[in-house]
């Protein structure tokens, strides 16, 4: 129950990490199952053959994805779009060809890793939730912060039209790279958690492109430029399987119906509707304080 | 008499096309200068080059007499050139403030600090959405600060892109046909505007427009342009008097 929890956890990290991309700077992104696999295997590495704490393995892993997602972000600097995706889905299958090939990776035999350890301490599954749990609430934290700064206004103002975030002083090319890197690194500490949660990571899994499939949607259906949107995506898209284990395929199916909903009854997500109330409720507020204050100055 | 922003000899050629044919003019620091001419002069043509949109092949183009040639677009605004374009360019999604705060964008200093919400950031960004506010009194739209900017009739969106412009700080603000589309009221409401963003902010103005009696109204000076290249230029007096650009505007007298 605890790693189902954690995978949950995961699936909404490497949510956010897409959002950051797809959402709020407007690149479609259908490769970041590349970026899980880079996180993964760096983690993974670290911990078999230096015997790295589980903590070291998550910062190499955002720092190791990081640089890769700078990397890419230079390389796909003038696609958008259509172009974007596609391009994108290249850098999955790139990824995943070379786990599967190259000899350090050891392909579909896998990898097997020892017990995790969080500052010398062995921990199980509750504590490797706990563990995942924390490193969400930083993410979280830092992604909070991150769109209500300036250099989310300029992701946003790029998203929604380059012109003139250029004539207002946004550096196109800083940006796009900016997103891309913090994009890939939260998606990257995601995949060294998905490693350890079973101890056991192998190409048949990471050289696929489901993973990159999977976020997408999580993304888009839970909404992909709102803090609360990749919470409700990444548990839908990590519990459907869980809860219709019995049914195998049918919850491709499933996630597939859901998605074509969302995207004709709510395009902006599930999370922007269910905020629809809220938001109302505070500009009622606001509205009422600006009149008790009118009030007061006649 | 110093000259803020200036062009010699300016030509743009797209394929066989010669957009601007060796264009000069020159805008003085704290004047409102207009841009006119007939549809396709090259005004449009002539702003993008001058806010580095557009490259250009031959002649220079001097700001504070130096050249910007190396320049990006996104450079200008560090220099102190602002611009609106013709047709809208603001973002819809975002709330009025939110696209007057993006035309501080250079101010935001160290990305990585501002991301992190560091104390100095924060500082930064108060003393930024301050002087957003200030601007948005200023062309009264203090009540529509949390407003999507797609709710909003035009006139208000040609107005909140002008106010994104000005929390820049510029020295220059290049405007797009401010009052294309607008009713006579709206017009009336920008014109005074732009008389007191000049007067009061000291902000140069360059306009190009066609509502010829908004331009004699607000400008100091008027260059005139016609197929791309320059047709006259003066005080609105003289170009009201002038017989080519009566006949550029008018046509030709042929009976």
């Amino acid at each position: 129950m605890a790693s189902q929890a954690a995978l949950v956890v995961i699936y909404i990290m490497a949510a956010q990490g897409v959002s950051i991309l797809t959402g709020y700077t407007g690149l479609v992104t259908v490769g970041h199952g590349g970026f899980l696999a880079i996180g993964a295997y760096t983690s993974a590495l670290l911990t078999k053959h230096y015997g790295v704490d589980l903590v070291v393995g998550i910062v190499a892993a955002g720092f190791m994805a990081a640089f890769i997602g700078c990397i890419l972000g230079l390389v796909f600097l003038r696609l958008s779009g259509a172009f974007m995706a596609i391009g994108t889905l290249g850098f999955a299958f790139f990824m995943g060809t070379i786990f599967n090939n190259v000899p350090i990776f050891e392909g579909r035999e896998g990898i097997s890793l020892p017990d995790n350890r969080v500052f010398g301490m062995v921990i199980g599954d509750d504590g490797f939730y706990v563990v995942s749990v924390l490193v969400l609430a930083l993410t979280t934290l830092f992604v909070y912060c991150l769109v209500r700064s300036g250099v989310g206004r300029a992701f946003m103002a790029l998203r929604d039209s380059e012109k003139a975030a250029e004539s207002s002083g946004v550096n196109r090319i800083l940006y796009r790279t900016i997103a891309f890197t913090i994009s890939a690194a939260i998606t990257g500490v995601a995949g060294a958690l998905n490693a350890h949660i079973v101890n056991y990571i192998s190409a048949e899994v990471y050289g696929d492109i489901w993973y990159s499939v999977d976020f997408l949607v999580a993304t888009v259906v839970g909404g992909s430029a709102v803090l609360m949107g990749p919470f409700i995506g990444g548990a839908f898209v990590a519990l459907v399987p869980f809860f219709l284990e019995e049914l195998a395929d049918f919850s491709y199916i499933l996630k597939g119906a859901v998605l074509i909903g969302v995207l004709i009854i709510a395009p902006a997500g599930v999370a922007e509707v269910l905020g629809r109330p809220i938001r109302a409720w505070r500009r009622r507020q606001l509205a009422a304080a600006e009149a008790q204050n009118t009030e007061a100055g006649t | 008499m110093t000259s803020l922003l200036r062009c010699e000899q300016v030509t743009v050629r797209f394929g066989g096309v010669v957009a601007c044919d060796k264009i000069s003019l020159d805008v003085e620091a704290g004047k409102v200068v207009g841009l006119i001419g007939p549809n396709g002069a090259g005004k449009t043509t002539l702003f993008n080059v001058l806010s580095r949109f557009q490259d250009y092949d031959e002649g220079n183009v001097l700001y504070h007499d130096q050249n910007v040639d190396k320049k990006k677009s996104h450079e200008m605004i560090e220099l102190g050139m602002a611009r609106t374009f013709q047709n809208i360019n603001l973002f819809a999604e975002q709330t009025v403030l939110d696209n007057i705060l993006i035309g501080a964008h250079h101010q935001i200093g160290n990305p990585l600090a501002n991301m992190f919400w560091l104390p100095g950031a924060r500082r930064n960004e108060h003393a930024i959405t301050k002087r957003a506010i200030e601007i948005a009194k200023m062309l009264h739209l203090e009540d529509e600060l949390d407003n999507l900017v797609r709710n909003l009739p035009y006139g208000l969106q040609k107005r909140v892109e002008m106010a994104r412009a000005l929390a820049a700080e510029p020295e220059i603000i290049l405007l797009d046909e401010p009052v294309a589309g607008c009713n006579d009221e709206e017009t009336a409401e920008l014109k005074d505007i732009i008389q007191r963003v000049n007067k009061e902010l000291g902000v140069t103005v360059l306009l190009v427009e066609h509502d010829m009696s908004m331009v004699m109204a607000v400008c100091d000076y008027i260059h005139v342009i016609n197929f791309g290249a320059n047709l006259a230029s003066g005080t609105p007096a003289e170009i009201r008097a002038d017989s080519n650009v009566i006949k550029a505007y008018l046509g030709e007298d042929d009976s």
